[in-house]
């Protein structure tokens, strides 16, 4: 590892691109175990170059080709005679530019060949990057660090330490995550151990609870305080002496909000107390809250606040930011105990905070920790996993100023963790405001979207969720198709539940006998049957479902795939009214029915159980166009095509869009363009004009695009024609 | 040794797109790929023959499967409707020895034909990433198509077992495909989606909507044209955009092409077709 070489990142801007780049560089070079230094070009003379065996360049072109201004002046010296030699230096470079322009990139193209010229070694291609930068830039910016910190430190470069020795402990934005780690490096030393295991370790955690949740809380937090070297001691704040604070190096605040925003009962006095003139000063402690509370009421954690607050105005030292917790506080609560405790267990018995020791003391509990203690006396074991590169790109919506976007945000995470923990880690610590539906692991509720695959967010791992591809997970995260999104991934289910109120989904049932029992007479159902009902509702998330139609968003109307499909089990369930199942013909066969499905296909790909339901859903589709006689449109595209395979072994459009579209529909679509641009079709992509003596005998037939009027039959049609009449005489 | 597939073209190649056999032809004599046409095959019923009798269909299949068994070699096709209809009878029959049992008995009596269900289907783009390789046909390249292309697979390819070793959901082969041509492939949501195809006559309006949706998503991440490897979704977004324009209000138009034909170009076939092409993208754009 070269972590005693400096890394130099040399910038070359105009709109402040490059130099951001750099920036972002020079933080995830940290996770390489690179320092980096970053200089604009305007900031640093030639012969100094020679002093850096890494170098990093950003630089993008400015008007025809040119060097942007704060590079022009390092060019010009470069093109002298005094340019130093860097056979030692290894490069590379990202150019940014735009492909709309000639001279496209043409700066980092220059530096590219000028640091090829002087002697360095190039590790990684040079990119030239169009406007749109973000993403090759990232992948680039990763690639070239994992190959810098294979140089070592006498300069040589080791090509099979490439990718190796990555510190994913940290990402380029700082996300932490530390439910489980891996590759970070462990430090067993004796320094380490002997500093969290001498001097005061002492930690307070005091309580102020109603119900016994915070209580809990502070219990389990004084477990794992141990790991950390820490003596927790749990302390109700009803009858706790103040200003014995003054005395403790480290405290913990755990405190729920009851009423309008009142303390809970035994904290009242202690609090009455802190506000007085009574309470001693707490310069020496270090503290943080975690609030807990409900977000339904007005005022909001606001007991946690107050503490925060006024343990802040005596003096004491915030280490970690205040948690406030809604109704769901465990996981938010467990990844905050995994911020504070190795930050507290930081300060030693000297009453000094050692910020720089975090990392340390994390890898060493980490790689210490052979599992946590249950509850119930268990030990369970460590998850060790790879952490993951990601990039995470989110879908943004404010209903209040109506604006819609994407956030990104690129970090290391453990791949382990479930995506839902990721949008969890994202709010906690990166935006607070990130809005989506949060719940048990299999909620449906919480549905999302993800690289086009829908989700229940709980029960996917991050490093399952899509491919990785050179060591970057790329996520794109977005609600649901098909509902209203009331903000960033929060849907609006109603128009989903209107239709299925619509549709009558409870049971009419028909009388029917049943089988005498001492309970009296019971209704029974054949196995098989109740097998074949329950496959057919058989999903996870009503609101996937109904988002696996493509032709959902489309389609106001429609009643969708979810409805359909409980409908068609209510259809086929032998307790149903006839009367009902009348119904439900009458609604399957209607234009909401199952006939402005578009595609199966779109259904099938989607679920453990597509197939099953897609196939459910044409039978339904079967059953409507056949209680129809095959007349409307659809009945008449289906009748028609199955018609002309039979007929010849293939399919004639021509026959299929006259007899569906009808007069009509040909005269609508010779003025819609439709029928030009099969006309016309061969003039664009090249190809022949005259698609087969048609054209000239009965034009527009046989002419670019237009289908064939008559087809030749398959070879030994008559195969066909044997097995339409075996398995269907209707054609 | 060159690749042998029986080869499936599809409904489309055989109707309205001449173009596809064209081009098919003389890229797979390029790739080394020797075809044996099945000339007894029907269409692959497109998921509509299903929605009268879904046995009919199954078994039509079946008989084409049958036939492509008694060559020894599997199904190639250009058209991912054709492959996810082939593919989804023969996953059925495959999963399930009655139904295969009750179809061979039918093709026995009418085409003295068995299925043994060992035959594959394949689509020209997975035979090509993960047979041929794409540094092979990186340097076959004559013609580098330096345009901002837009990958679409549409829904039927990409279903789990159906598309290779690619990703269902996040598939990546075509625009490896497409920079292995040289040219600049676009990320964008709606390549897997739906065109509402087996829905045209009837939906039109929402087939209509869905086509404007997806070519719309492309050109916003200013693609130059969408290059499908779906023939007969194709067909929706190249015929229909225009009324697709009327219906949304919105301007849909962009060059839409076949994968075999950006294929031949680049290998450097029908290069008056790419010079037309070209001048079609540098003038209307359409």
């Amino acid at each position: 590892m070269a972590d005693d070489l400096p890394l130099l990142i040399l910038f070359g801007s105009q709109s402040g691109n490059a130099e951001d780049l750099s920036s972002k560089a020079a933080k995830e070079a940290k996770s390489f175990g690179i320092q980096a230094t970053i200089k604009g070009m305007d900031e640093i003379k030639l012969e100094e170059l020679s002093n850096y065996n890494r170098i990093l360049i950003y630089c993008s072109t400015w008007g025809e080709g040119e060097m942007p201004d704060n590079a022009e002046d390092l060019w010009q010296e470069a093109q002298g005679d005094s340019a130093p030699s860097l056979s030692t230096s290894h490069f590379a470079v990202c150019s940014l530019g735009d492909s709309s322009y000639e001279f496209f990139c043409q700066s980092g193209i220059d530096w590219d060949q000028w640091f090829e010229k002087q002697g360095a070694n190039r590790l990684v291609p040079r990119l030239d990057c169009d406007v749109e930068y973000d993403e090759p830039a990232a992948v680039f910016t990763t690639e070239a660090l994992s190959h810098f910190a294979a140089v070592d430190s006498s300069g040589n470069y080791d090509s099979t330490k490439v990718g190796q020795e990555i510190n994913n402990e940290e990402s380029s934005n700082n996300i932490e995550v530390n439910d489980e780690k891996s590759e970070i490096p462990v430090s067993t030393g004796d320094g380490i151990e002997s500093f969290l295991n001498s001097g005061d370790r002492s930690l307070s955690i005091l309580f102020g609870s109603q119900s016994g949740n915070s209580e809990a809380l502070a219990s389990k937090i004084a477990k794992q305080a141990k790991s950390y070297g820490l003596e927790g001691k749990v302390y109700d704040m009803d009858g706790f002496d103040f200003n014995s604070l003054s005395s403790m190096k480290r405290v913990l605040i755990i405190c729920s909000t009851w009423g309008e925003g009142e303390m809970p009962d035994n904290a009242e006095e202690l609090w009455q107390f802190a506000i007085s003139d009574s309470a001693s000063k707490l310069d020496g402690v270090f503290y943080s809250v975690c609030a807990l509370g409900d977000l339904s009421y007005e005022f909001f954690c606001q007991s946690g606040k107050d503490w925060d607050a006024q343990f802040e105005k005596l003096g004491a030292t915030r280490l970690v930011s205040r948690l406030d917790c809604d109704v769901d506080y465990d996981a938010p609560a467990a990844t905050w105990s995994l911020e504070i405790l190795p930050a507290l267990a930081a300060v030693d018995s000297t009453g000094l905070y050692h910020e720089e020791m975090i990392e340390e003391i994390n890898a060493f509990v980490m790689g210490e920790s052979s599992g946590a203690e249950g509850e119930d006396g268990f030990s369970v074991p460590s998850q060790i996993t790879e952490s993951v590169q990601s990039q995470i790109t989110i879908f943004r919506y404010d209903p209040i100023s109506a604006s819609t976007g994407t956030d990104t945000w690129l970090c290391a995470l453990p791949g382990n963790i479930s995506i839902l923990d990721v949008l969890r880690q994202l709010k906690n610590t990166q935006d607070g405001s990130l809005t989506f539906r949060d719940g048990n692991p299999d909620d449906p509720n919480t549905a999302i979207l993800v690289n086009g695959r829908m989700i229940l967010p709980g029960l996917v791992r991050l490093d399952s969720v899509s491919p990785i591809r050179n060591n970057l997970l790329k996520i794109r995260i977005e609600p649901l198709a098909g509902f209203d999104v009331i903000r960033d991934l929060v849907i609006d289910p109603w128009a989903a539940e209107v239709k299925r109120e619509s549709s009558k989904p409870w049971m009419v049932a028909a009388t029917r006998e049943g089988e005498n029992t001492i309970q009296g007479v019971v209704g029974t159902m054949d196995p098989l049957v109740a097998t074949e009902l329950h496959s057919i509702t058989d999903y996870n998330s009503e609101n996937i479902l109904y988002s696996s139609s493509d032709a959902v968003p489309f389609s106001k109307e429609y009643l969708g795939p979810a409805v359909i499909s409980k409908l068609w089990a209510r259809r086929k369930d032998p307790r149903t009214a006839h009367s009902r199942i009348n119904e439900i013909d009458d609604l399957l066969g209607s234009p909401i029915g199952i006939i402005a499905e578009t595609d199966f296909s779109s259904i099938r790909r989607h679920s453990e159980n597509g197939p099953r339901i897609a196939e459910a859903l044409l039978e339904s589709k079967n059953s409507a166009l056949t209680n129809n006689g095959f007349n409307g449109r659809h009945g008449k595209h289906v009748w028609w095509y199955s018609w002309s395979v039979k007929s010849s072994g293939r399919v004639n459009d021509t026959v299929i869009y006259r007899q569906a579209l009808g007069p009509g529909g040909l005269l609508r679509n010779l003025f819609s363009g439709v029928t030009a641009r099969m006309i016309f079709g061969f003039t664009r992509t090249g190809g022949r004009m005259f698609n087969g003596r048609l054209g000239m005998i009965a034009p527009p037939a046989g002419i670019g695009k237009m289908p064939k009027q008559f087809n030749n039959s398959v070879k030994n049609h008559h195969q066909v024609v044997a097995i339409f009449n075996e398995l269907d005489g209707r054609f | 040794m060159a690749l042998k597939f029986t080869f499936h073209p599809g409904n489309v190649a055989h109707s309205g797109a001449p173009e596809v056999m064209d081009t098919i032809i003389p890229v797979c004599r390029t790739l080394g790929i020797d075809l044996f046409p099945i000339d007894d095959a029907t269409s692959c019923g497109a998921g509509i023959i299903r929605q009268a009798n879904d046995l009919l269909q199954i078994t039509l299949n079946a008989r084409t499967l049958a036939l492509a068994e008694s060559f020894g070699y599997d199904i190639l096709t250009p058209c991912a409707a054709t492959l996810g209809n082939l593919n989804e009878d023969l996953t059925k029959l495959r999963d399930d020895p009655l139904l295969l049992a009750k179809v061979n008995d039918v093709l026995l009596r009418t085409s003295n034909l068995q299925l043994k269900g060992e035959v594959n289907v394949r689509h020209i783009l997975h035979v090509m990433v993960e047979d041929i390789g794409l540094e092979k046909i990186e340097k076959m390249v004559k013609n580098p198509m330096k345009f901002k292309i837009a990958g679409y697979y549409g829904p039927n390819m990409q279903q789990y077992g159906f598309c290779g070793e690619d990703d269902v959901y996040d598939p990546i082969y075509l625009e490896e495909l497409i920079s292995s041509l040289g040219g600049i492939p676009v990320d964008w949501n709606s390549r897997t989606v739906s065109v509402g195809v087996p829905g045209i006559y009837s939906e039109e309006e929402t087939v209509l909507k869905q086509i404007a949706s997806t070519i719309l998503d492309a050109k916003s991440q200013g693609a130059q044209m969408i290059v499908s490897s779906c023939t007969l979704s194709h067909t929706m977004m190249d015929i229909y955009q225009g009324k697709a324009s009327r219906i949304t209000g919105m301007a849909t138009n962009l060059p839409i092409i076949h994968l075999s034909e950006i294929l031949s170009f680049a290998f450097g076939h029908h290069n008056s077709r790419l010079a037309q092409f070209r001048t079609r993208l540098a003038v209307i754009g359409d």
